[in-house]
């Protein structure tokens, strides 16, 4: 047999038309998501507001996160102070462990390991539960009840996410600190007073205020998806397995794109 | 159009993605009566029901309520036609999260405007309707199937609509559940002058409540009319349906578009 000769044009043409489709899902997809955070915030200034919903929500999103948010906060501080003292031992800066841990801890990664926590953690929550309702015709329920799924089911959790998770990423550089602050003294003899001051002193406002402000589209993304993944779900509990695990994954990448994009905007300013 | 008829579906069609679910559905449904629209599992009952109050829209066609066209209707605009057309779903579709009580109120806090005592001396009186008084405070989880049903049916007649639409309302019960629904049917009917649009695969129970019978076949409604007409119908498709023979039996898968 005669090899057939590789159509190289042919391949290309396959592998674009790949990533053409994976594209316009992503795209739409995005949209999706967008369309109905819009609708959320244009059904939340309706009346009657809702408080005992979004009140209910910050306590399930909020505070039943708060044991892996203080695990989290806490153990990041430490390794980084590890690794901080560890590395910079070398060039004989180890009294730079503070600052470093300060301003790591504010401006990336107790947002972002927060968010990814209470992201997996709480879009697996929202996005099982409101599946749940969609296969169980519980959406459709409510709206031949006369009432609006968006209003009742996506606007409190929204609300509820955009106004805790700033909130559960400043317990957590807080706990990162004095986390880093406690293994800087025990393993490297770093005066804690000294730590403490090299830390506030280094850390401006905006430092602090760029890390949490990103977590309120965190949180938003956490919410949305969540819900958006729930509204989506067909074919039983099978669905809902799907439509969760998708969730989770969806959020994660979700926040790490979107964390790209913020910080490349606020160091703009 | 005639006076009496209340509901109208004309030329229907609807499709998810290549799955074709109808294909020029006509029905008329008369101010008062019971209609059961038998049809096999995944024919596309709860979506012909679904239309109706516009939780799912057709792809063309019309249907109209009460000299209202349903299908042009916005949400806000759907808002009156579902306090006038009640669902009993499926699976009842109780809000897991609510007591019996707080699932009846639902639709009386959203669709009228009634006070707490109000509400409370209407869900006491639907709850007796359904022969299950007192259980105000349990949660869905703790109910059978059947109760959970009548629930479902005391949730959608709390606001007293004019139209009652039952999706599969027996299926999955046993015989005494079964017929306990079929009597509430009927009762419900006589207790508030409804119309009923029952759909199933339950042929006994068809026979049970309703005045007519509609057949759902080939993604139309194929054959209609009263109890005794398609009783003695000498219809192949009818009497196949009837008897449940293979050919052209209910539960025949639904056809996908070539
Ligand atoms: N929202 C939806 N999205 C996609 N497919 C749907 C949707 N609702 C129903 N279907 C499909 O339409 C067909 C008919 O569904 P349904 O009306 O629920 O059947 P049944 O007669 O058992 O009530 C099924 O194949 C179902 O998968
Ligand atoms: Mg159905």
């Amino acid at each position: 047999m005669i090899p057939q000769p590789l159509r190289i044009d042919i391949a290309i043409e396959n592998v674009l038309s790949r990533v053409g489709i994976t594209v316009r899902g992503a795209v739409e997809y995005t949209g999706g998501v967008m369309v109905m955070f819009f609708r959320s915030m244009r059904a939340s200034v309706r009346r009657p507001f809702e408080w005992r919903s979004v009140v209910e929500q910050i306590e399930i999103i909020g505070l039943q996160s708060m044991p892996i948010v203080v695990l989290t906060a806490a153990f990041t501080g430490m390794v980084m102070a590890l690794q901080y003292a560890h590395g910079m031992a070398r060039f004989g800066a180890q009294m730079y462990t503070g600052k470093l841990v300060a301003l790591t801890l504010t401006r990336e990664l107790g947002p972002v390991l927060t968010s990814l926590m209470v992201g997996g953690r709480v879009g697996a929550g929202i996005a099982a539960e409101i599946g749940s309702m969609a296969v169980t015709e519980q959406i459709d329920a409510v709206r031949a009840l006369g009432a609006d799924p968006v209003k009742k089911l996506v606007v409190p959790r929204v609300l509820a996410a955009m106004f805790i998770m700033p909130f559960l990423s400043v317990c957590t550089d807080v706990i990162g600190l004095f986390g880093g602050m406690a293994v800087s003294f025990l393993e490297y003899d770093i005066p804690m007073g000294f730590f403490a001051k090299s830390a506030i002193e280094i850390t401006k406002f905006s430092d602090f205020f760029s890390g949490v402000s990103k977590t309120l589209f965190f949180g938003i993304i956490i919410a949305v998806v969540g819900c958006y993944q729930g509204f989506r779900t067909r074919g039983g509990t099978e669905g809902v397995g799907r439509a969760t695990t998708e969730a989770v994954v969806i959020i994660s990448v979700g926040i790490l794109i979107a964390d790209y994009i913020l910080t490349k905007l606020f160091l703009s300013f | 159009m005639a006076d009496d008829v209340i509901i109208s579906y004309r030329g229907v069609k609807k499709a998810f993605g290549g799955n074709v679910i109808y294909d020029g559905l006509d029905l008329d449904i008369l101010r008062g009566e019971t209609i059961t629209v038998i049809g096999g599992s995944g024919t596309g009952k709860s979506v012909m029901l679904k239309m109706l109050i516009g939780l799912l829209r057709p792809d063309a066609g019309h249907v109209w309520f009460d000299g209202a066209e349903v299908t042009a209707l916005h949400e806000d605009g759907l808002i009156p036609v579902r306090r006038r057309i009640a669902m009993l779903f499926q699976g009842a579709a109780l809000f897991d999260s609510l007591t019996v009580a707080e699932n009846i109120e639902y639709p009386l806090r959203e669709h009228m405007k009634m006070n707490h005592d109000e509400r409370a001396e209407r869900v006491r009186e639907v709850l007796d309707l359904v022969g299950l008084p007192g259980i105000e405070a349990m949660k869905p989880a703790e109910l059978s199937g059947g109760m959970k049903k009548r629930i479902g049916l005391a949730r959608a007649i709390a606001v007293r609509p004019e139209v009652i639409m039952y999706d599969e309302p027996t299926t999955g019960l046993d015989p005494i559940n079964t017929s306990r629904i079929n009597e509430l049917i009927v009762r419900t009917r006589e207790a508030l002058g409804v119309t009923s649009i029952v759909v199933t695969h339950d042929m006994a129970s068809a026979f049970k409540v309703s005045d007519r019978i509609a057949m759902l076949f080939n993604r139309r409604i194929s054959a209609v009319g009263t109890v005794s007409e398609i009783s003695r119908s000498d219809d192949e498709m009818v009497r196949s349906f009837i008897e449940g023979r293979p050919a052209y039996s209910p539960s025949f898968p639904p056809q996908k578009a070539p």
